[in-house]
């Protein structure tokens, strides 16, 4: 055998065992994550209900902001339900964009911190490192499913928007996503480890992020702005998943296809990248904390 | 009685505190000024060669490398230079509750701390109600640890520690808190492992309990070994330096 594919050999039976191993530890990542978001309600009056009430507050802050104050596409949050392929009201537009962009926003800024916060654990038990982040990204991901089930609901009673057959696709959709902001989410916890300012930087960079996708305006907005800004404005990661959610959520009609194949690039390209640069670096995490 | 349970050779662990530690912008921006990094070096050139069932202790001064040395066995720091081996299963009790959330309740903690420790949750329902018992916490289990004694938390996390039924321990300066009757307990435990031909690393400033306890200790000064040997040389020879070096 040459050489090289010996040294791929190896790499590819390293890269194997820290997957078995990261498996074997599942029930560690799961009981961390569920810990954490146990802990974090546990002293406060509503305690469960936090649950709920993140999401809405998060909705009805956007919406009184941008579709009141703004009056930005339609006001009248209780117009009918419109067939699909028919713009969305501004409420279930606003809602479909931003909750899927807040459980991105959770997942960088719990992935930045997963290393650093977890120190002590780091300095005295060998485990794959990657359990810390992948526990935040559940942390974050709880907190995004109970925010669908207020999407639906919230919706569905206000612009009698329901689920239909596309509904479906919410399941493929959420799994590019997670992979999408499981890369991410590796990729700033490898980098804040040596970087501590990462930590600063990451509410900055997720609030323009924000501006700069099609959640509190519509990507018609763009229009007539020159084509160079509307090619930068589609080049943005988060598109094709937002397109993808808007279909499931609402069933708005998107080119499936092409949307998809984009999404999964993404999303595959950011978890892979994540990953390798995250396990590669393990070995001299602990000399930083 | 002399089968290695952990054998390290030439074991060198350097600090670059002024790259590796927290490079903020701030320093960045320092360090383009004037580049030279002065090295740290923690640990040098150290070998190491502890056998089954054997209590080995190690002392010296704040700094010395005892933490970092314990670390490297537990395998959470790699050195830079040289190999480490360990035979067996290691239970790191570096420090205690380690992997604890003290908003959650006791029965919560066990879990946490035990799957932290490389348990499965399915062993840990074996074992939970041995764990609470040998603990003595009876009832407070579903308190938040937070409102633990300090005591209750030690022999909770101690407890948790032994439940991993380890072959090797690795203890930094752990029996330094808790109180008179859980340090009692946890040496009966760890008699009972090294009579299990278990294997026991211990940092401790308590001199007496090196001495009474350990078979053979090392003496570290500024990362190297200055002497290796029966435990109860080694912590008379550091005595001696440590008073001499007082008297001055
Ligand atoms: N992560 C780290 N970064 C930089 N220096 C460190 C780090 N950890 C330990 N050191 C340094 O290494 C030396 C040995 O530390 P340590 O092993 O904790 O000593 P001990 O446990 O004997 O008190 C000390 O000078 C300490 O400041
Ligand atoms: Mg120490």
């Amino acid at each position: 055998m040459p050489p090289t594919s010996v040294a791929s050999g190896r790499a590819v039976r390293a890269a194997r065992n820290y997957l078995l191993d990261l498996w074997s530890r599942r029930e560690f990542a799961w009981y961390l994550a569920m810990g954490n978001l146990k802990a974090r309600n546990a002293s406060t009056t509503l305690g469960l209900f936090w649950w709920v009430l993140n999401p809405l507050l998060l909705g009805s802050v956007y919406w009184l902001v941008f579709g009141l104050i703004f009056d930005r596409g339609t006001l009248d949050v209780t117009s009918r339900a419109l067939a699909p392929g028919e713009e969305l009201p501004f409420l279930a537009y606003l809602l479909s964009g931003m909750f899927p962009f807040y459980f991105t926003q959770t997942s960088m800024t719990g992935g930045v911190n997963s290393i650093v916060s977890n120190a002590r654990l780091m300095a005295n038990l060998s485990f794959p490192r990657l359990i810390l982040p992948i526990a935040a990204l559940i942390e974050s991901a709880v907190g995004f499913l109970t925010s669908v089930g207020v999407f639906f609901v919230v919706v569905g009673l206000v612009n009698g928007i329901w689920p239909g057959p596309w509904t479906l696709w919410l399941l493929p959709t959420i799994m590019i996503h997670v992979l999408f902001n499981f890369g991410l989410s590796t990729i700033v916890a490898r980098i804040a480890v040596p970087f501590r300012d990462l930590n600063n930087l990451v509410p900055y960079f997720t609030r323009l992020w924000l501006y700069l996708s099609p959640i509190l305006y519509q990507a018609s907005f763009l229009e007539g702005k020159g084509e160079f800004v509307e090619t930068a404005f589609r080049l943005n990661p988060l598109f094709p998943i937002l397109e993808l959610y808007r279909y499931s959520f609402a069933g708005i009609e998107i080119d499936l296809g092409s949307t998809l194949l984009i999404a999964i690039a993404w999303a595959v390209g950011l978890a892979v990248i994540g990953a390798t640069s995250f396990i590669k670096y393990e070995g001299k995490m602990a000399r930083y904390l | 009685m002399s089968t290695p349970a952990i054998v390290g050779e030439g074991i060198t662990v350097r600090f670059r505190p002024m790259v590796d530690r927290k490079p903020t912008l701030r320093r960045s921006l320092g360090r383009m000024q004037h580049r030279e990094t002065k090295e740290l070096v923690a640990l040098d050139n150290v070998d190491l060669s502890i056998k089954k069932g054997e209590a080995f202790g190690i002392v010296g001064r704040n700094g010395a490398g005892k933490s970092t040395l314990l670390k490297v066995v537990a395998k959470t720091l790699r050195p830079d230079e040289g190999t480490i081996n360990v035979f067996g299963k290691t239970s790191t009790l570096l420090q205690l509750g380690v992997g604890f959330n003290p908003h959650l309740s006791g029965r919560r903690n066990v879990y946490l701390g035990g799957l932290a420790a490389g348990l499965r949750k399915k062993e840990i329902d074996e074992r939970f109600d041995d764990i609470i018992e040998y603990a003595e916490l009876w009832d407070a289990v579903d308190r938040p640890v937070r409102t633990y004694s300090s005591g209750m938390f030690s022999r909770l996390a101690f407890s948790v520690g032994m439940a991993m039924e380890p072959n090797i321990l690795l203890l930094d300066e752990v029996l330094a808190v808790g109180d008179e009757a859980f340090r009692e307990k946890s040496m009966k435990a760890m008699r009972d492992l090294l009579d299990r031909a278990g294997t026991i690393v211990f940092v401790s400033h308590a001199l007496p309990n090196v001495a009474e306890f350990c078979d053979r200790a090392m003496w570290l000064a500024d990362g190297k070994v200055r002497s290796i040997g029966p435990s109860a040389d080694v912590v008379d020879a550091y005595k001696t330096a440590v008073h001499r070096g007082k008297n001055k």
